[in-house]
């Protein structure tokens, strides 16, 4: 780490030569100057960036997929780490320079002079590394399913629900995304949309384009509304809530190049559904079939048996149409409980370290007050007031989201720390459990 | 709303279809007053209030809105002809998967004759799906024969409207689109025997293939033969038909035409021993016969097995693909396998030649 080429603020760069020539010795003050990095998370970049030049010398020697792939994985947090000790030890060399009373005043005025900006590109750098160590969402970079629908509240939740759908589906077209709608369901069944007056009883969004899982992941929740309902007349604000589930979506040809996750006919994938465990109902007349009756159902329901989800889909007349698109429901669905289940594994251990929120389908993490016209959320505390323009899908939406999108990596970064810190303790305890 | 209530009469269905058939319906009376450029604001409202009543009356949906889903197909229905039925587009599926697991074995050249075709659905599900699973195929031959006028005039759109959709996506040198230009539809008796031809303006089956031959047009050896024939009895045409099959479905498409002297259940199996004519006539290598229930397919499958010209015989339910785990037996023809789950549906039967494309 001492053989890091000192490039910094180009004035400071000049200093170098005459500090080294004063043979002076630069102590190591990483463990004290780690701004706010965890020891835990530095502790993990180097084990990793030591992983990086191993990869990288058994590569030179002999070429393996699978080692050029771990060394992808590897480069971006290696390359943050060089970053961040590079910024470090400007700084300490800073601080050494200002404390060394051989100083002179030309020097100690330039080393005082560069000191702000050294700390400020070393805590863009820590930003930068410790974003480079949470690993991205298994599902960041796939389409996805918004899957809507009313909770408490009546018709108003409903009506809710629908403020929501048209809101979500105002965002996708004012940011180019692709999107339309897989299934809709009112209170009398299935129905069209835009010609549908009965209240909104499911509705699911889906959105084309890679990458939509990761942009949407902030929706999942429960969105509040408070307001006066149309059919209140005495004008009191009632509060009644939808949910938002965010779903991925796999391309309904499976990959085979995929990579193990997404790859969902190989049985070894995490997101494998065996056939076997699905029932399939097609909704068939019952009695003779055949030429006796002509029937129009051509409704699909699948049941994955092990976890009792059920999926039906009756919005198509083809019934291979409606197979297909209950398949890729199913999925989304399966897909999304095993990764839940596997994220409250790791919270529940997380937070035996430190209190790292939790933010599940049954949260609340926005309201959108009409009285006040304001939206707030609850998990970035970002408030907005502008409604009008966020139920249009506009760009006070999208600002809300980003600061979601912001609190989330946040939130990642201290689980992170909080599983650097378990595991760190789990090895402690191992060393002195071998002493004994 | 009010519209819907015509509705509730319309028989079969559960209500939640009936909501789904109201909104197609509603969809299709928008999409069919926008066409027609009708000045009326109302106009959409008035259609599908009459579309509600007639639906409600029991005429068949697929009339109303001018198309059946079969398999990946949309095919074009019009009264006087048979719609389509899911079970038999099951069947066409699960036949081509067959084939296709082993397409290896499958010769270059493969011909395919559907006799009683109605909407020509079965040969042009068979190319459709042919052709996804295998989109070099060399050379895919189809022929549709029926006897009503009708049918064969609808069979030839239906296939004009594919060969249109598929030379735009895939361009006129696709083998897919190639096979379909070869692809023919053709009027001729399935019941009438060459010597004794009953109706002279219509020719058997075998008088037009030989015919056909002998002009070079096609020739008279076929790989494949399917049939979905008129297979009701009499009796069962007036006591287990739905109303709107029975009022509005063309007779002749449900069952054979009366002939004195016959039981109820030979009446129904009338097509049978004719086909099996035909199939040695063609040499078809594959049969498949779709039958009403599993006492038909019994009855059938016997009098496969008893020709003794095939190597397997099977009886495929309404979803063949689907796995059963109860223990089927089929009575007394121990050598016949039953596959999938409903129904029973298709009598598949195969020749020496065929156990390479089949297998066991
Ligand atoms: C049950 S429909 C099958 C139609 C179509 N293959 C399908 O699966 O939807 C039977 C067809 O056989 C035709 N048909 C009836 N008697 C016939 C005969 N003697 N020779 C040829 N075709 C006949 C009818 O016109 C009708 O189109």
């Amino acid at each position: 780490m001492q053989k890091a080429p000192w490039i910094c603020a180009t004035c400071v760069q000049r200093a170098w030569r005459p500090l080294s020539r004063r043979g002076m010795r630069l102590q190591s003050t990483v463990a004290s100057q780690t701004a706010d990095i965890s020891p835990a998370l530095l502790t993990r970049a180097r084990t990793v960036a030591q992983q990086h030049a191993s990869i990288e010398k058994q590569l030179a020697s002999d070429f393996d997929v699978r080692a050029a792939r771990k060394l992808g994985q590897t480069t971006g947090i290696t390359a943050a780490l060089k970053e961040w000790e590079k910024a470090n030890e400007s700084l300490a060399e800073l601080n050494a320079l200002l404390k060394d009373s051989t100083t002179d005043k030309e020097m100690r005025d330039l080393a005082a002079e560069e000191m702000e900006p050294t700390r400020q590109a070393l805590s863009a750098a820590t930003a930068a590394l410790k974003t480079s160590l949470v690993p991205p969402h298994p599902f960041a970079h796939l389409p996805c399913l918004l899957e809507i629908r009313p909770g408490a509240g009546g018709s108003e939740a409903a009506l809710f629900a629908g403020d929501l759908l048209r809101m979500y589906t105002a965002y996708c077209s004012n940011t180019g995304l692709r999107c339309m709608i897989l299934k809709y369901e009112d209170a009398d069944g299935m129905a069209d949309p835009r010609g549908s007056d009965a209240p909104l009883q499911e509705a699911v969004l889906e959105i084309e384009n890679e990458g939509a899982y990761g942009r949407m992941r902030s929706e999942a929740g429960v969105h509040r509304v408070q307001r006066v309902p149309a059919t209140e007349s005495k004008g009191r604000t009632h509060t009644s809530a939808a949910s938002v589930l965010v779903l991925p979506s796999f391309p309904s040809e499976s990959d085979p190049s995929a990579s193990g996750e997404e790859n969902w006919d190989d049985p070894n994938s995490d997101y494998f559904i065996d056939p076997k465990d699905v029932r399939t109902d097609i909704m068939r007349a019952s009695g003779a079939g055949g030429q006796h009756v002509n029937k129009t159902e051509s409704a699909v329901r699948l049941t994955h048996l092990p976890t009792n989800t059920v999926v039906a889909i009756q919005d198509s007349r083809s019934q291979p149409k409606n197979r297909e698109k209950a398949w890729k429901l199913l999925r989304s669905r399966l897909a999304q409980a095993r990764r839940e289940a596997r994220e409250e594994e790791l919270v529940a251990m997380r937070r035996s370290v430190v209190g790292v929120a939790k933010m599940g389908r049954g949260d609340k993490v926005r309201t959108y007050n009409w009285g006040q016209q304001r939206v707030t959320d609850h998990r970035s505390g970002v408030s907005v007031q502008q409604l009008g323009d966020i139920l249009q899908g506009g760009d006070e939406l999208e600002k809300v989201m980003e600061s979601v999108r912001q609190w989330l990596g946040e939130q990642e970064v201290l689980g992170l720390v909080a599983e650097e810190e378990i595991k760190a303790k789990e090895e402690e305890k191992q060393k002195a459990k071998a002493k004994a | 709303m009010e519209v819907t209530e015509a509705f509730t009469k319309v028989e079969s269905d559960t209500s939640t279809n009936s909501r789904n058939e109201f909104r197609w319906l509603k969809e299709h009376a928008i999409a069919a007053t926008k066409q027609t450029a009708s000045p009326a604001r109302q106009g959409w409202r008035q259609r599908l209030r009459a579309l509600c009543v007639v639906r409600g009356r029991g005429r068949p949906l697929q009339y109303l809105l001018g198309t059946e889903y079969f398999g990946n197909l949309e095919i074009v229905c019009k009264p006087g002809v048979l719609i389509p039925r899911q079970e038999t587009a099951a069947s066409v599926t699960y036949l081509v998967n067959r084939l296709v697991q082993r397409r290896s074995q499958l010769p270059s050249r493969l011909r395919v004759l559907d006799l009683c075709t109605g909407t020509g659905c079965i040969p042009l599900l068979f190319h459709d799906e042919l052709y996804s699973a295998i989109a070099k195929h060399p050379r895919l031959e189809l022929l549709g024969i029926d006897l009503s006028k009708d049918a064969v005039r609808l069979a030839r759109l239906n296939w004009q409207e594919q060969l249109k959709d598929q030379t735009n996506v895939r361009g006129e040198k696709s083998p897919r689109v190639q096979s379909l230009e070869r692809t023919n539809f053709m009027r001729a008796n399935v019941l009438a025997r060459v010597a004794s031809d009953e109706n002279p303006t219509t020719p058997s089956v075998e008088g037009l293939l030989s015919d056909a031959s002998a002009s070079g047009e096609v020739r008279s050896e076929w790989d494949i033969l399917t049939c979905n024939p008129p297979y009701i009895s009499p009796r069962a045409f007036n006591h287990t038909t739905a109303r709107s099959v029975r009022n509005f479905e063309p007779k002749l498409a449900l069952v054979p035409a009366e002939r004195p002297g016959l039981s109820d259940d030979e009446a129904g199996d009338m097509f049978y021993p004719r086909l099996l004519e035909i199939a040695d006539f063609v040499r078809a290598k594959i049969v498949l016969f779709e039958v009403a229930d599993l006492e038909q397919a019994q009855r059938v499958a016997e009098m496969v097995v008893s020709r003794n010209a095939f190597e397997r015989v099977e009886i495929w339910r309404d979803d063949p693909s689907q796995v059963n785990d109860h223990h089927d037996h089929t009575g007394d023809l121990k050598c016949v396998r039953l596959r999938g789950e409903g129904n029973g549906r298709t009598v598949v039967a195969w020749r020496a030649e065929g156990l390479d494309w089949l297998g066991e």
